[in-house]
This record gives C-alpha cells, sequence and structure tokens, in this order.
C-alpha cells in the first residue's frame, strides 16, 4: 500500500462553548494508532469528527485520496458514505437483534465482499454467543460484539473510542489481545482513543498525544512515552515517569516461570511468564521472533556504582546516564544500555549522595515483577 | 347495497374518519415527532406548545377558526376549491383536517418521548455500520419505538372517534358525509330517544376501555409476567 493511501491529512477546527479544538497534522497509519490525552483534551471529539458524527468541524479531512471535508468546496461526506467505523465505549449493540443479527447487520450494509462471517466470529471468539441476545452479555462480550460487527462493515479504517474503559481487568487484556490480532491479521488501521497510557503501550505502533485541544506530540509509541517523562505540567502528569520497551523472547525458562528478553547482543531483562505473555507465546506459530512489549515505571528501577551481587534483583543492567534533570527534590535519570533509553527515579539526596553525572558509567537493578506487560 | 340505518351510517363515517386520520397523523406526526425530538432551538417551546394546543383549547375555537378557514372567502377554502372544485367546509375531508389537527398531540407527544429517549447513540451505531437515514429510521428506530407507535396510532384513532365540537362546527351533520357517532349520540339525546343514545354511548364507552386497556397492557408487558410470575411462586 503506498503512503498515501495509509495517509489521515487533519486540518481542522472546532469551537465550543469552553473548548477550541485545532488539529493540523498528517497521520500515517499503519496498525494501530493511539490517541492520548487527559479528559477533555478533544480525543473523542476529534474520532467523531473523523467518523462524520460531528459536523461543526471546519477544515479539511483528507483519508487515502479522498476528501472527507472541506469547508472551502462545501465538502461534507456523510458518515454512513466515509467508509470508517467505530467501536464505541459503550458497546451500542442493537438490542432488538441477537448477536448473530447484529453482525449481520453490518453484512448486509458492506460494500465489498472480502471477510468471511464465520472467520470472524471464530477470531473474536463467538461462536457460542451467535443466538444470545445482547442483553444477557457480559462488558467485554458486548465490546467483542461490536469489535466483530465493526469489522464485518469491512472498513477502510476503523476508530476505538474508549472501547475498554468500562470492562475488568481480564476483559481488558483478552480485548488487548484480540485487537492485535485483528491488526495483524486483517492489516486494518486503527485508530485508538484512549486515557490509558498502558493500554495503548501494549497495543499502538504510533501515539498521537493531544493536550487542550492540540497536538502536543505525535511518533513511534516508545519515543513519545519517553518524551512525556520530560515534559512537565502537561499531559505526562497524567501518567508516571516510564521506560517503554519492545524486545524479542530469547527463551523462556520454564521451570521459574520466567521469560527473557534480548537487550541487544549482551544484555537480558527478565519476567515473570504471564497468561497474557503464554498465550502470545502459543500463538506465535509461525517460528516469527516474538516481541514483547512491557514497561518499567520509572520509580521501579534503583541505580548502583558498583555490579550488584549476590542480589535477589534478577534484572542487573549496565550503561551510561545521558541525562539528569531536576525539578525540586525529585530527579529523572536518563541511562542509556545497548541503545535503548531507561529513565529512573531517584531523590535529589540519592543524586549528591553517588554523585551522579553525565557520561557516568552505572547499573540499573529492577526486579522481574517490576516489568509489567499487562494493563492493570 | 345501500346502508340506511343512519347509527350504521354514522359508524362507517366515524370509522373512515378515525382510520384515515391516524394513517395521515402517523405519516405527518412522525417526521414533526422526530424533529422535535432533535431539535435544540429555542423556537422549539412555540412549536411544542402549538402542537398541544388542542389539549386545553375548546374545541368549538378550534372548529370556529377552521370553519372561517375552509370557507370559500379565505385562502386555505379557496385554494382547496380550485384544487378538487368542491367546496371544504361541511364535507368529509374537512373533518378529517379538523381531526389531523385536534388529535395532532395524542401521535406527536408519545413519538417525541420515545425519540427523546431512544437518543442518538444507537442511530450513530448505526451510521457507522453504513446505514442511511431511512434504513437507520426502519431497521433501528422503528422496532426500538414500536409499542410508543401502537400508542400514539391507538390514542390518535380514539380521540378522534370521540370527536364532537371541531366536527359539528366544521362538517355539520350531513349523514353519510360528516355525520360521526358522536353528533348521532347528540340527536338522540335531544330527540329523548334513550334507548339508542345508550345503546351508542355504552358501546363507545366498552369500545374506548377495552382500546386503552390493551395499550397499557402493551407497553407493560414485561411487568405483568412478572407479576404474574410472583403470584404463581407464592
Amino acid at each position: 500500500m503506498s503512503e498515501v493511501l495509509n495517509q489521515l491529512s487533519l486540518y481542522i477546527h472546532c469551537q465550543f462553548d469552553a473548548f477550541e479544538l485545532d488539529i493540523k497534522q498528517t497521520l500515517t497509519l499503519k496498525g494501530i494508532t493511539g490517541i492520548y490525552g487527559r479528559s477533555g483534551s478533544g480525543k473523542s471529539t476529534l474520532l467523531r469528527i473523523i467518523a462524520g458524527l460531528n459536523n461543526q468541524a471546519t477544515g479539511q479531512i483528507t483519508f487515502a485520496g479522498t476528501v472527507l471535508l472541506s469547508t472551502d468546496d462545501n465538502c461534507f461526506v456523510k458518515a454512513e458514505k466515509r467508509r470508517i467505523s467505530m467501536v464505541f465505549q459503550d458497546s451500542r449493540l442493537f438490542p432488538h437483534l441477537t448477536v448473530l443479527e447484529n453482525l449481520q447487520f453490518a453484512v448486509k450494509r458492506r460494500l465489498t465482499q472480502k471477510l468471511n462471517i464465520k472467520e470472524i466470529i471464530k477470531l473474536t471468539e463467538l461462536e457460542a454467543l451467535l443466538h444470545t441476545p445482547t442483553s444477557k452479555l457480559s462488558g467485554g462480550e458486548q465490546q467483542r460484539v461490536a469489535l466483530a460487527r465493526a469489522i464485518l462493515v469491512e472498513p477502510k479504517l476503523l476508530l476505538l473510542d474508549e472501547p475498554l474503559s468500562a470492562l475488568d481487568f481480564t476483559s481488558k487484556n483478552t480485548l488487548l489481545q484480540l485487537l492485535n490480532k485483528v491488526s495483524q491479521q486483517l492489516q486494518l488501521p486503527i485508530l485508538y482513543v484512549s486515557h490509558s497510557l498502558a493500554e495503548l503501550q501494549q497495543v499502538a505502533d504510533k501515539l498521537l498525544v493531544l493536550n487542550f485541544g492540540q497536538v502536543e506530540a505525535y511518533g513511534d509509541i516508545h519515543r513519545i512515552i519517553h518524551q512525556l517523562n520530560h515534559v512537565e505540567n502537561s499531559t505526562s502528569q497524567l501518567t508516571s515517569q516510564q521506560t517503554s520497551l519492545s524486545l524479542p523472547v530469547k527463551k523462556i525458562n520454564e521451570s521459574h516461570q520466567l521469560i527473557t528478553l534480548a537487550l541487544g547482543e549482551k544484555q537480558e531483562i527478565q519476567l515473570p511468564i504471564s497468561t497474557y505473555l503464554s498465550n502470545q507465546w502459543k500463538e506465535n506459530t509461525e517460528d516469527q521472533e516474538l516481541n514483547v512489549r512491557c514497561f518499567i515505571l520509572a520509580t521501579d528501577i534503583s541505580i548502583c556504582l558498583t555490579e550488584p551481587k549476590d542480589s535477589s534483583i534478577v534484572n542487573q543492567l549496565f550503561g551510561k546516564i545521558t541525562a539528569i534533570s531536576a525539578h525540586q527534590h525529585q530527579v529523572l535519570v536518563t541511562v542509556n544500555c545497548q541503545q535503548q533509553d531507561f529513565f529512573i527515579h531517584i531523590s535529589s539526596y540519592s543524586l549528591d549522595k553517588l554523585a551522579l553525572r553525565i557520561d557516568l558509567s552505572v547499573y540499573l537493578q529492577f526486579k522481574a515483577s517490576a516489568v509489567r506487560t499487562q494493563i492493570r | 347495497m345501500t346502508i340506511t340505518n343512519p347509527d350504521l351510517l354514522a359508524l362507517i363515517t366515524t370509522l373512515k374518519m378515525a382510520g384515515l386520520t391516524t394513517i395521515l397523523l402517523l405519516i405527518i406526526g412522525t417526521p414533526l415527532a422526530w424533529f422535535l425530538a432533535k431539535m435544540k432551538s429555542r423556537f422549539k417551546v412555540i412549536i411544542e406548545a402549538f402542537v398541544a394546543l388542542p389539549l386545553i383549547l375548546p374545541p368549538t375555537v378550534l372548529g370556529f377558526y377552521l370553519l372561517i378557514a375552509f370557507s370559500p372567502q379565505h385562502l386555505p377554502g379557496q385554494f382547496w376549491q380550485q384544487a378538487t372544485g368542491q367546496q371544504l367546509a361541511f364535507s368529509f375531508s374537512a373533518i378529517v383536517i379538523g381531526s389531523i389537527l385536534y388529535s395532532l398531540p395524542f401521535v406527536v407527544q408519545p413519538l417525541q418521548k420515545a425519540f427523546e429517549q431512544l437518543g442518538d447513540s444507537l442511530t450513530e451505531a448505526g451510521s457507522m455500520l453504513g446505514a442511511g437515514p431511512f434504513d437507520r429510521f426502519f431497521n433501528i428506530v422503528l422496532p426500538l419505538t414500536k409499542a410508543s407507535f401502537i400508542t400514539a396510532a391507538s390514542l390518535g384513532f380514539a380521540h378522534t372517534v370521540g370527536e364532537f365540537g371541531v366536527v359539528l362546527m366544521i362538517g355539520g351533520n350531513i349523514p353519510g358525509e360528516t355525520r360521526v357517532l358522536s353528533i348521532a349520540l347528540f340527536d338522540h339525546v335531544e330527540a329523548f330517544d334513550y334507548a339508542r343514545a345508550h345503546l351508542l354511548a355504552a358501546s363507545l364507552l366498552i369500545a374506548s376501555m377495552i382500546l386503552l386497556s390493551l395499550i397499557y397492557l402493551l407497553n407493560h408487558p414485561a411487568k405483568q409476567k412478572h407479576n404474574r410470575v410472583k403470584r404463581v411462586k407464592s
């Protein structure tokens, strides 16, 4: 697919009573693009404008070379004509229809016939629920049906508006795995709005950060999460400073229930095997390199000047300090290990005690359990 | 076959008037109710008040103004005469138009309430699945507000059957044309024919009671079922 076919150009302005959305950004949509920001930052409004559900916006929206909105040319493509589908926070299943009838509603209205309904039912694991009234479904099941329905209409772009926000921990992780599968198997570009960075870190390839109706950052998910660590009084204040990683699996130690990730050629990170990782491992049948997305909170890593020995802490990395930024009595230290930045939160007392400085070689320590792969 | 019984003729005229009025009310009332449910303008209250006016306005007032409007001296009456070649006042068409205006709130209000309660969320979901406006209405809105449509149609029909003042003012009392049951009843009372008056009054009363009971039953099926189950268990 050429670059243009993946591009979503947004040059829009939308004025509300006490809020203004002003976006000038071109997104290259491949895989999942996360849209992140605090409540009221304009995430859901932006999604509704792209979907065509909000007609108050002015400016221009172009997707895959097609103009969806152009105020200058008096052009506004109706929502039902955009070939964009959406999964809402509240699944919005039609209550007078069963699960299967909800899915057939989409199938009857699609313009192309590429997807097989049975395959999508299997992919979303809905076989046992097909004849169930939607009122009898759990929150997680409802969202699975909503996702299957949105896929079956064969959109060119899928929008997800906080689809996990009303779900419990287990349902969230199940649906995240499903989203990963959908994105990979169907090659469907997805825009995923969430106020949970942990959620987005697990699935998104790129991240668009909104702050007070404007774009604060856009780019590779890990780079943007790291960038947010350094931005004060912004969206980053919503979340903890962290190191975001996507590393290949090196080996699995089943006897100790640990998985080892390769950090460059020489170092490694160990973390506990979870059901989530175990499922990923089992599903990776094609002998491809399995990458694990994980994050480590800056408060969970400690710095040591000498090599720690005889410690129960399994992860010990060697690196060099590349940045030190102090804010009042809190210090954020950036340490580069094997071309990968790690962020460590320490007190100004520790900074003085260890006499840390840029280019100093240090050891980092963190427990296996500090390496998180699941949203909580 | 010519029907000569004046009461039977009045019944047929009433059913024709109420049936046609109900169908036209559903055709006119549905988009009006939808418009009012979605409208955010400050002028909404004025339209709502206009629709609700027949609820409190004496029927004779409405009938009086319609009689003037339908006369050949005024624009609506003139327009009708030019279009059809017949006078509007004291015709079957006049009592149907009068009934539409008089029963409008009984159809519009339940539908407006149903559309407001339904909200936009499911129709938005429909448009995200490629459904256009009519598709959304017939496949999402209509099945989910079916009970309100039945209520609106029943109330509109029952209210039109019971109409007296407006029909008398603009339709007069022409057998087979504008003489409806309520006017026939009035005629029997005036003629001290209480036996026939009783027959008509009791028939209307029982028919109205049955219709209203059906509406309530339809609107509370779950509750009725739940109560029945509870009674059986206890």
